[in-house]
């Protein structure tokens, strides 16, 4: 069991609080992603669990131990670094060897535990070489395979996969996935980039600010973001925002966008009826409206600025009122720029966010 | 936040393990941060004791230098005499002006010879850029005292032995090989972009050499150039066989040691010290230019 | 190791021959060349080369004839025969430390009133009349002394004995002096060369060492060098040269361990992250600036008899009367006094070296290290001290180098003969004793010691490097 707790956790560097008062659970053998922009305070959490960087407040314990004081060396743990931090000095069969050594194992399992992890990692062929004559890719396997021959119960990667080029990165993230899966580590994983999340993470904790804004599955992550930031941070485009005014006719709760109204589900109403004469934030996924060339009652008139055609689908930049939001459609849904198009927004894809506190409003459940 | 509410209970309590644990973290971590500035200060003694001493010993009556047991301590009274003594013996300050003199026009010559080759090794690939490199950091470590018996010889031949002009020759020998490897760092560190932007927008490439590159290496150059200075005006060896009516300073102190008093020496000796701590002063952010670069 | 100094990749474009670079470290170059490679070069040949050690002797009494053997310096010749050779008027002013002749051109009128134009050498003529720069303006031929003698004078047509006589003068007659000329002479010698045969030939007389007799004489010095032992030998049978080397060698065993010992703590001090640690830094780098004489004098303030040690030791009531450390019965102290000195001044170079060493590795590197369970020791054992290797053999070698040349310190504290060095006897060889030759052996003896060192520290580099490039 190696379930890891952080209770109220804090860390300053001088005035600046990079982790405000975290608490976070991860279950064993879980895959928990810290996603969030730079400067948002993951890298520190990390290290904290870590022990590199000692908790100014809180307490960390992995498997019901409290190891908030201890050094790293003695918290039982491995782990993946940004540069992979290999030992350029060291052949690449030492390097893996490292930890086994330090912690006295004898000989022969140091051998046996080298070759598993470096067959697991298919680089059983350059044992011998030395880090300087490796690829960036070589290099990164190196670091992982160093990591899981420690067999340890947890494992923290910190951006593992960022100095990789995009195609190599893409392979090494299904690698990843597949051998983590295989080894059942409770694993902490860092990144910045909300694709290796959300492919990757049995959960994800999205920070900003050095606080937790939502820890979920991926797909609530996505679907349903807690509060304007996760939904403007995950997803590409990011969730359109769009003010609306919420008004009531003939006793129904309705939201006003431009001169168009959407009629939220049942289920909302109660929700929004206090915002009633205020004003909310429409969130919408850009693939998740419905454009179309011709007016319909059910849809709104907007005028198309840009169009980039990305492939699979066409992405439009239109306008609303003040706001400008992103469309996806299908690429033979024919517009030009200045034209207009009109737009059917499905009431069950809509989230509803307080417009002061950008939090998500959601359905009693 | 909403997600972290499920997890919002009060902190567990600390078990006397964990405080235990705490503190004894705590007082580890005091205690190697003391030790190492226990250690810090001990070796900060160990340098500047040795030139408060000689400070105190400059600055006061000659009778204080020739006194037992001194004081050590504040307890020296201040005074400009043994300075003034030794300023006005023979030699000084002719062997002063000698000085800066050979170490001017050191630092002017191994300037105007090395900038030009440290921005080809900065700038360009050429065929031979490493042989290049390596050579100069080769001859960096050759023995250079071997040189100054065959240059006196060379120089007696052309008459031009015991001369400014020909120790100022040797030293720019002894100072090019530094000299070359700083420019270079300091000439690298300025971006090549910045030089073809300045191209780009309608500078020749000389003149985007003069306007972009020029005030932004100043600095280094600068430290370069006085390194070359206080290399020249510490310089023993060359100058005691090259010179013999033209003393430079350190000759002058050198020739007379047998035979001058103590406060003599002690002066002389502080003489020699104030450009150093100018010297370290002003250049501190290019200690490592100018050393660190030996270890590539 | 320092990135900043490989040209960017946006470079690789001027791959076209382009002269400017060359054109560029020319200067360096050509100056390292001339004031660097050539007197190195000059040096060691100064020290096995005798450049006087054979006199080639001339088929004729020219410079441009057959060398018609070498005798060696020293060797006992016969001479046979002399003759002047003219020196231009430009030269003559070199020559005044040679042996010369002086020829005038007369005027006069023989026995038989005939007008007689020529060369007469300057013995022949008494000079009775000067102008004002007193040159000879007129005189009157001597008379020749002796029963057997010619009792007329020859007149020359060439200021040569060999040339045609075109009249003779008889003695006390009047002459003008026209012109004089100044005549190098050389000697026709025999001798013996080294391999026992006998060789004849021409000779300027400034090689050669003439004898009372005028008739014999000796190879004074040569005029072509060979190859020779004699200084080294000078060198190594000298008093002074094995003190000097084991000085010079005890000395880089004591300095240079301590020196890296005390460098890395001192480079783990300026690493460690502490507030003030620049300051540190600063006053660690300090004695990088101060010369080995003024850090020789500082340390002779300490160490001598009145001195700040014995001034502290007394304050502190250690000991009662001062110490003498400097002198000849305590040599042991003026070891220790040089020992300390140089470890006070060049521990800095060292600590540079090597914290420029620990800012290359990287941070991430030692965090990985601590995660996998390395403690503090481990961390410097198998990661710090690994990767500084390079740093530290950098260092080593050019402290080696610099040990090696151990000057002005010693002669600060030990007045340069009770304790002394190979760079100290360079000195004294060429300063004192006025020789430059075992001056420069003493010179190049240092210098291969020096690149034999360097040789085997390289080695081991090499070897690291090899192993990470195979």
């Amino acid at each position: 069991m190696a379930e890891i707790r952080l209770e109220r956790v804090t860390k300053k560097f001088g005035d600046f609080v990079a982790v405000n008062n975290v608490s976070l659970t991860v279950k064993d053998q879980e895959f928990v992603v810290l996603l969030g922009p730079s400067g948002c305070g993951k890298t520190t959490l990390l290290r904290a669990i870590a022990g590199l960087g000692m908790a100014d407040e809180g307490r960390v314990l992995i498997g019901g131990r409290d190891v908030t004081y201890l050094p790293p060396r003695e918290r039982n743990i491995a782990m993946v670094f940004q540069s992979y931090a290999i030992f350029p000095h060291m052949k690449v069969y030492d390097n893996i060897a490292f930890g086994l050594k330090m912690h006295k194992f004898d000989r022969e399992t140091i051998e046996k535990r080298v070759l598993e992890a470096a067959s697991m990692l298919h680089i059983e062929d350059m044992l011998d070489r030395y880090p300087g004559q490796m690829s960036g890719g070589q290099r990164q396997r190196v670091a992982v395979a160093r990591a899981i021959a420690m067999k340890s119960q947890v494992l923290l990667m910190d951006e593992p996969l960022s100095n990789l080029d995009a195609l190599l990165r893409l392979e090494m993230r299904a690698e990843l996935k597949r051998l983590l899966a295989d080894i059942g580590a409770t694993t902490i994983y860092v990144t910045h980039d909300q694709i290796e999340a959300l492919s990757m993470g049995d959960r994800i904790a999205v920070m900003k600010d050095g606080e937790i804004q939502q820890f979920d599955d991926p797909t609530i992550i996505y679907d349903r973001p807690a509060n304007r930031f996760v939904g403007g941070f995950i997803g590409n485009p990011p969730m359109n925002f769009i003010e609306g005014q919420v008004e009531q006719t003939d006793g129904r709760l309705s939201v006003r966008i431009g001169g168009f109204r959407i009629a939220p589900d049942p289920a909302m109403q109660a929700r929004l009826r206090p915002y009633h004469g205020r004003s909310v934030l429409v969130g919408i996924r850009a693939e998740n409206m419905e454009a179309l060339n011709h007016p319909a009652d059910d849809a709104l008139r907007v005028r198309v600025l840009v169009i980039e055609p990305l492939g699979a689908q066409n992405l439009l930049t239109v306008k609303i009122g003040d706001d400008i939001i992103k469309v996806s459609t299908h690429p033979s849904f024919i517009v030009a720029p200045n034209e207009d198009i009109w737009l059917r927004f499905p009431v069950d894809k809509i989230r509803w966010f307080d417009s002061d506190t950008e939090i998500a409003i959601r359905p009693e459940m | 936040m909403n997600a972290n509410a499920s997890h919002l209970e009060a902190p567990p309590e600390m078990s006397p393990e964990v405080r235990a644990l705490h503190r004894r973290m705590l007082w580890r971590r005091r205690l190697s941060r003391g030790f190492t500035y226990f250690v810090g200060i001990l070796l900060a003694v160990w340098i500047l004791a040795p030139i408060y001493f000689i400070f105190s010993m400059a600055f006061t009556t000659p009778e204080t230098v020739r006194s037992y047991p001194k004081g050590v301590l504040p307890f020296i009274p201040f005074s400009l005499e043994t300075m003034r003594f030794f300023l006005s013996s023979y030699g000084i300050v002719p062997g002063i002006v000698n000085s800066v003199v050979v170490a001017v026009i050191t630092l002017v010559l191994s300037t105007i010879i090395s900038a030009p080759a440290g921005y080809a090794v900065s700038r360009y690939l050429f065929k031979g850029r490493n042989a290049f490199r390596l050579s100069i950091l080769a001859v960096r470590a050759f023995p250079i005292l071997i040189l100054a018996i065959p240059l006196a010889v060379m120089f007696i031949n052309l008459n031009i032995y015991d001369n400014v002009f020909s120790l100022a020759l040797m030293h720019t020998a002894l100072a090019l090989p530094l000299t070359v490897l700083v420019m270079s760092s300091v000439f690298a560190s300025v971006p090549y972009e910045l030089e073809e932007a300045a191209m780009v927008f309608g500078c020749t490439r000389a003149q985007a050499f003069v306007r972009v590159v020029v005030p932004l290496v100043l600095p280094g150059v600068a430290a370069a150039a006085i390194f070359t200075f206080v290399m020249s005006w510490n310089e023993v060896f060359a100058a005691t066989i090259l010179t013999v009516r033209n003393r430079t300073l350190p000759a002058q102190v050198f020739f007379t040691l047998n035979s001058s008093s103590e406060p003599y020496q002690f002066a002389g000796a502080f003489a020699m010290v104030v450009p150093a701590l100018i010297f370290i002063f002003l250049i501190r952010r290019y200690l490592f230019n100018m050393w660190g670069q030996v270890s590539k | 190791m320092n990135e900043d100094s490989t040209p960017s990749n946006s470079l690789g474009r001027r791959r076209r021959r382009d002269w400017t670079p060359y054109l560029l470290i020319l200067p360096t170059v050509l100056y390292l060349l001339l004031f660097f490679a050539w007197p190195m070069f000059r040096g060691l040949g100064l020290a096995i080369w005798n450049p006087e050690a054979l006199l080639a002797l001339r088929a004729e009494a020219t410079q441009d004839s057959a060398i018609a053997g070498k005798l060696p310096q020293g060797a006992e010749v016969e001479i046979l025969e002399r003759q002047g050779n003219l020196i231009p008027p430009e030269e003559q002013e070199e020559a005044a430390n040679l042996l010369t002749e002086i020829w005038f051109k007369i005027k006069s009128q023989d026995a038989e009133g005939r007008e007689v134009i020529g060369w007469v050498p300057d013995r022949r003529i008494r000079v009775r009349e000067k102008d004002e720069e007193e040159r000879p303006l007129a005189g009157t031929v001597r008379p020749k002394l002796g029963a057997k003698a010619d009792p007329l004078t020859s007149v020359y047509a060439e200021p040569n004995e060999r040339s045609e006589v075109v009249g003779r003068l008889e003695s006390r007659v009047r002459v003008d002096i026209v012109e004089q000329a100044v005549l190098e002479v050389w000697f026709l010698v025999r001798g013996q060369n080294k391999a026992g045969e006998t060789v004849q030939g021409w000779a300027q007389s400034r090689y050669i060492q003439v004898f009372g007799d005028e008739e014999s004489g000796r190879v004074d010095r040569g005029n072509a060098g060979q190859l020779t032992a004699e200084y080294i030998q000078k060198m190594t049978q000298d008093r002074f040269f094995k003190p000097a080397l084991y000085a010079t060698l005890i000395l880089t065993l004591l300095i240079i361990p301590v020196q890296l010992v005390l460098a890395i703590v001192m480079a783990l001090v300026v690493q460690a992250r502490l507030k003030g640690n620049t300051i540190f830094l600063y006053i660690f780098a300090i004695p990088l600036a101060i010369s080995d004489l003024a850090a020789g004098i500082i340390w002779y303030a300490i160490f001598t008899q009145h001195g700040f040690l014995n001034s502290i030791l007394q304050g502190l009531g250690f000991i009662d009367a001062p110490i003498t450390y400097l002198s000849v019965d305590t040599r042991y102290w003026i070891f220790i006094a040089i020992w300390l000195a140089e470890v006070w001044r060049a521990t800095s170079l060292v600590m540079i070296i090597v914290v420029s060493g620990l800012q290359a590795i990287s941070e991430e590197v030692l965090e990985a290290a601590e995660v996998f369970g390395a403690s503090l020791w481990e961390r410097v054992r198998y990661i710090i001290l690994p990767l500084l290797r390079p740093s530290l053999q950098v260092a080593l070698i050019l402290r080696t180098i610099f040990a090696l040349q151990l000057f002005a310190v010693v002669v600060a504290l030990s007045g340069g003969d009770v304790v002394t060095t190979l760079a100290n006897e360079t000195f004294r060889q060429y300063s004192l004793l006025r020789n430059p030759h075992v001056a420069a052996s003493y010179a190049s003896f240092i210098l291969l010691l020096s690149v034999g060192i360097a040789f085997l520290y390289l080695r081991t580099i090499r070897t690291q490097q090899e192993l990470e490039q195979s």
